[in-house]
């Protein structure tokens, strides 16, 4: 069928489009019926940490719900055997799993993680923001305008089509000609620069706006993860900027980096791979956080051996960068490299065990409660532990000959990713909830919303272990009878589709708590142990007029247990200015122009959005808001 | 409680040195990136592109430029707005007449027919030296600011602040052209 | 759980069953016993977590009675810290040993091949292209889409790429190698059953990549000699 303006489409994005644009107008009306813009316009203009959390949660539900359908069409084309699902062979079977890859990585658990950090890090440090409020809201619109840039593709029919990984020469413009992967290259590019700067602001944050007294050794764990996993992010993400723009210039101005005559296809995994394997652990870090104040809280113990998580921590984020080529074990570096890259993945598994073990043991002599968040971390330990164990059958080099680039592979993968970030991020929404709306979520839907997810996982990704030592390559669109992999499939869809359905109860759930005027908590609905649960729920946009005082790990808890009240001073350093402004929105606005003039060659766009962009500059530099603030200063 | 713009100015301190942690990382990448592919196998050698004279003289204006801005910084120092005009207007001069400079560079290369496409050495070349051109061109819109910042009334605080700001940039900018010297230039031209 | 333990084993029954388990060369031979190796140290580590999950879990949830009990502060305890520490290092050595001889033992033939040396070896130059395999014989003979070899005979193939990256792979027969544009991968084993295997490319190479497959059929040396004349 042809569209005007984008020219010949198959139905799936007909059918999109009608979709759309049937909920955008639903909710265009409901918005206005409700009288809500108000709110919307609070939210936009907002430089608050836990405002800025809850909306990067929300847009990551939002492309959760993409990656998923985008999952969904995967699974149902791998049913059965030769099969032809809709329009989903071939090159468009090849624009969902690349869609879908990229979009839970870069859209879903990266904005989730941050969107948690927002909220929770400030409070449990006892900062009233994060340092930079300003930089933060920019952060957040540099993230929704990637991540519209990435998703809008689809609409005009040009989905990215060469795998989350990009391989040259594959992704090189000799093989996809066309505007797919040059949304690729920008979205990431643009929410990839958000995400530096919300490293940036992290680091700055945690060291140098804890409450008085809480020194490095008594941070909790969350804060700590989200310190490592920033300094990845920082060491991580620019060498992903710089392989992009190589790509780019690949791409649209005639180098050859990475493929045709001069260039090297090897060149670009490793640098992929030396961004993407920090990436993994970026993602998994924060987690490891969460799990550790859930565990703790939920057992009433503090977390065991906390000098030993924090140098696990720090070395899992070490070594991260020392086992790119285990990706690439069949590249033919050669036995030497692989042997290397073996042992020093494999050392990643004694830390990590460290950690596991220290979980355990903070159950063990404990009073185990078994609220959602801590089912969700329970949940994590054993997966989290099968994605290890096949992690490190994956380090042995030469077995790695057979499981790469197989469904083996793609079930390691969801086993740590949705194991411990996904498991994660619903154990940290279930448990700040309060603190982000006020009220708390359902335990029993929340109880459905677990139990279905997680035996929908198992049956998914667990027979895909099989179906991959049963010689089934991933990213492959059909297989036949012969192959002999036909029940793994068939069971791991059905897995999926109750991993879908679970996420129902999600929006049930959600849609029950703010209906019915559920009435709101206290600030302390979990009896909690950091300094969060010392502040109202939702916190105040001031959380601490008074700053409490720390003197040990989980203060908070231990004065309850004494029956005294932290301490409280207010003489403290001075606040981060917190203000309103338009102009983050604005500027991801003018960067998603200037990308597209980029995507389509359209120079002129290019000149204005880049114009624009370079604009910006000037008119943060003339309306900064120190001006007002140190004014004021100067005159006291 | 502490001065507020004394506090404030420490956060953007450390936040804005993370940032240049980045940037030196791009940089190291971009670097990689041209040991890797230099020199190529076919089409140009450095040694026939390269000249010692365009490397020196931009390697002069550029490098005194950041002694100039110590001029500026002494000015911020003591607040004597003389010093500071005359750190920025030389820093400003200098840094401009490099631009000129490396804008002639590029255009005679692509002249003579090494353009980026030309190998990889040159695509290589043109990417982490165009991308250094480009941080030096900000710059100089950054001055133009703060020159036209200078004139206004705003808070002495943070002047020095967004002056100093741009001084640890021009630094780590110049820092990165004495890489490039040593590392781009220098083992192809003798 | 134990309805994923129920799974597991069902999944394990029809495990020898399973191409990458069921090796038709000395090379495949050797992954395969790796990776039972590799499990059962995994599966020895698996079982312990899960023993003292199921045990902490079952002893220290909170019951009616227990709903105000505070439990007794502990940090940690030096002694089983470093117990855990060391124990899986052990356990990655155990694995790590046969990881570095087995790689070395597959891999120098892999990828810098002694080429020429060995008069014995039989020689087959692949050429994948989007989306087929050309297989070229000693002889020049050629063949699409279907890789012919002898029994007990060490072949070469030498591998190269007209197009983006593939990835040979034929799991009863050997793991997988890289096929580049840019340069020559190399892959050597001795296959050792007669019958015919299943190969596909296992790096994605575009639209389609699923369909790029191969047959592989090994064959007495004799009957090899028969068929490379009729081509
Ligand atoms: C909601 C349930 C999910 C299901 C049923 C699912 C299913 C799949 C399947 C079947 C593939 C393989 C496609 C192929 O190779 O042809 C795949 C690929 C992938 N998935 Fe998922 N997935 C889910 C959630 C997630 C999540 C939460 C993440 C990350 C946080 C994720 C990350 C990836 C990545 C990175 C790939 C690789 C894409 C590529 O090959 O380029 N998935 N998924
Ligand atoms: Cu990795
Ligand atoms: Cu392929």
């Amino acid at each position: 069928m042809r569209l005007p303006i984008i020219g010949y489409v198959l139905s799936d994005v007909i059918v999109s489009w009608i979709i759309t644009l049937i909920i955008g107008g639903f909710l265009l009306w409901w918005l206005t019926a409700k009288r809500k813009w108000p709110l919307i316009l609070d939210y936009i203009g907002t430089t608050d940490n836990r405002k800025i959390g809850t909306m990067y949660i929300l847009f990551a539900i939002l492309f959760f719900i993409r990656g998923g359908m985008d999952a969904m069409f995967i699974r149902t084309q791998l049913a059965v055997p030769d099969n032809d699902f809709w329009v989903f062979q071939a090159d468009k079977y090849n624009e969902v799993f690349t869609t879908h890859g990229t979009v839970m990585i870069f859209f879903v658990a990266m904005p989730l993680l941050i969107g948690l950090m927002n909220i929770a890090v400030p409070l449990q440090l006892g900062a009233n923001d994060l340092a930079f409020p300003y930089l933060n809201a920019i952060s957040f619109w540099l993230f929704v305008s990637g991540a519209f840039i990435f998703n809008m593709a689809f609409f005009f029919n040009a989905a990215p089509n060469a795998g989350w990984t990009a391989y040259a020469p594959l992704s090189n413009d000799t093989f996809t000609s066309g505007p797919n992967n040059n949304y690729y290259i920008f979205g990431l590019q643009i929410s990839g620069l958000g995400t530096i700067f919300t490293a940036i602001n992290m680091i700055v944050t945690i060291a140098r706006l804890r409450a008085p007294g809480m020194k490095l050794s008594r941070m909790p764990l969350f804060p700590w993860a989200t310190l490592v996993t920033s300094s990845l992010i920082l060491v991580a993400f620019p060498v992903l900027t710089v392989a992009l723009l190589l790509l780019m210039f690949d791409r649209f101005y005639g180098t050859s980096f990475f493929g045709g005559e001069f260039g090297s296809p090897v060149y670009w995994q490793h640098l992929f791979w030396i961004f993407g394997h920090p990436e993994v652990y970026i993602l998994v870090l924060p987690a490891f956080g969460i799990f550790s104040d859930i565990i703790s809280t939920f057992s009433r113990k503090r977390i065991y051996g906390y000098t030993s998580m924090v140098i696990s921590i720090t070395l899992i984020g070490l070594l991260g960068f020392m086992v790119w080529a285990h990706h690439m074990f069949t590249v033919g570096l050669g036995a030497l490299a692989n042997s290397v890259f073996a042992i020093t993945t494999m050392l990643i598994a004694v830390p990590t065990g460290i950690k596991v073990f220290n979980w355990l043991f903070t159950m063990r002599k404990g009073v185990v409660r078994m609220t959602t968040p801590m089912l969700f971390a329970l949940g994590f330990i054993p997966t989290f532990v099968i994605g290890g164990v096949t992690g490190v059958m994956l380090a042995v080099a030469a077995a790695d000959y057979q499981y790469h680039d197989s469904y083996f592979v793609v079930a390691h993968f969801h086993y740590t990713m949705i194991g411990g970030t996904i498991l994660g991020a619903f154990a940290g929404i279930y448990y700040w909830y309060p603190k982000m709306t006020g009220k708390m979520l359902n335990e029993k839907l929340g109880k459905w919303h677990f139990w279905l997810f997680i035996i929908g996982f198992h049956l998914t990704f667990l027979p895909q272990h099989f179906a991959g030592l049963n010689g089934m390559p991933r990213r492959v669109f059909t297989y036949t009878w012969e192959d002999g992999v036909f029940l793994f499939n068939f069971v791991s869809t059905i897995g999926a589709y109750l991993m879908g359905i679970s996420m129902l109860f999600v929006l049930w759930n959600l849609f029950k708590t703010h209906r019915s005027g559920t009435s709101s908590v206290d600030g302390d609905p979990w009896d909690g142990r950091t300094l969060e649960w010392t502040t109202d729920s939702p916190a105040p946009e001031h959380p601490f007029p008074n700053v409490p005082v720390v003197d040990r790990l989980d203060a908070y808890w231990y004065a309850k247990v004494n029956q005294t009240n932290l301490p409280q001073t207010k003489d403290v350093r001075p606040d981060p200015i917190s203000i309103r402004t338009f102009q983050p929105i604005l500027l991801a606005g003018v960067l998603m122009v200037m990308s597209i003039g980029f995507i389509y060659h359209w120079m002129w766009l290019q000149i204005l959005g880049g114009g624009s962009v370079l604009a910006f500059f000037l008119i943060r530099s003339w309306t900064d808001e120190r001006n007002e603030a140190y004014r004021k200063g100067e005159k006291s | 409680m502490k001065q507020m713009s004394d506090v404030l100015f420490l956060d953007k301190r450390f936040g804005f040195f993370l940032y240049l942690v980045v940037e030196a990382i791009m940089f190291a990448t971009l670097f990689a990136t041209y040991i890797i592919f230099t020199p190529a196998e076919r089409g140009a050698h450095p040694s026939e592109v390269f000249e010692w004279k365009t490397v020196a003289l931009t390697s002069i204006f550029l490098l005194s430029s950041s002694g100039t801005l110590l001029m500026a910084e002494k000015g911020l120092k003591n607040w004597s707005r003389k010093w500071i005009w005359v750190g920025l207007v030389t820093t400003f001069l200098l840094g401009a007449i490099f631009m000129g400079l490396e804008i002639h560079e590029f255009y005679k290369y692509a002249h003579e027919g090494y353009t980026l496409s030309m190998n990889n050495f040159l695509g290589a070349f043109y990417v982490l030296v165009g991308l250094h051109a480009s941080h030096v061109a900000f710059g100089l819109g950054w001055m133009i600011n703060l020159m036209i910042q200078f004139t206004k009334d705003m808070p002495r605080a943070l002047f020095i602040e967004k002056h100093k700001i741009f001084n640890y940039y021009w630094h780590f900018v110049d820092v990165v052209w004495v890489l490039i010297v040593t590392i781009v230039y220098l083992p192809y031209l003798f | 759980m134990k309805k994923t333990g129920w799974i597991l084993t069902l999944f394990l029954l029809s495990g020898c069953s399973l191409r990458v388990l069921d090796p038709a060369s000395p090379y495949a031979d050797k992954i395969t016993r790796l990776i039972y190796l590799s499990f059962g140290i995994m599966m020895l580590v698996f079982v312990v977590v899960m023993i003292l999950f199921v045990h902490f879990l079952k002893k220290f949830h909170e019951t009616s009675d227990r709903v105000d009990e505070i439990p007794v502060d502990e940090s940690g305890n030096r002694k089983l810290e470093i117990t855990w520490t060391v124990l899986p290092v052990l356990l990655l050595v155990i694995l790590a040993v046969p990881t570095v001889t087995t790689t070395y033992q597959l891999t120098s033939g892999a990828s810098q091949g002694e080429g020429g040396q060995d008069k014995e070896r039989v020689i087959i130059h692949v050429k994948a292209e989007q989306f087929r395999w050309e297989f070229t014989y000693e002889g020049g003979e050629v063949s699409y889409d279907k890789l012919v070899l002898p029994l007990d005979k060490e072949v070469e193939l030498r591998l190269t790429s007209e197009d983006v990256i593939h990835s040979f792979w034929a799991p009863n027969l050997a793991g997988k190698i890289d096929v580049f544009p840019d340069k020559e991968t190399r892959l050597v084993f001795t296959a050792n059953k007669l019958g015919d295997f299943q190969g596909k490319c296992a790096e994605f190479c575009g639209s389609h990549h699923a369909l790029m497959r191969f047959e592989t059929t090994v064959m007495e040396a004799s009957a090899y000699e028969t068929w490379l004349q009729d081509q």
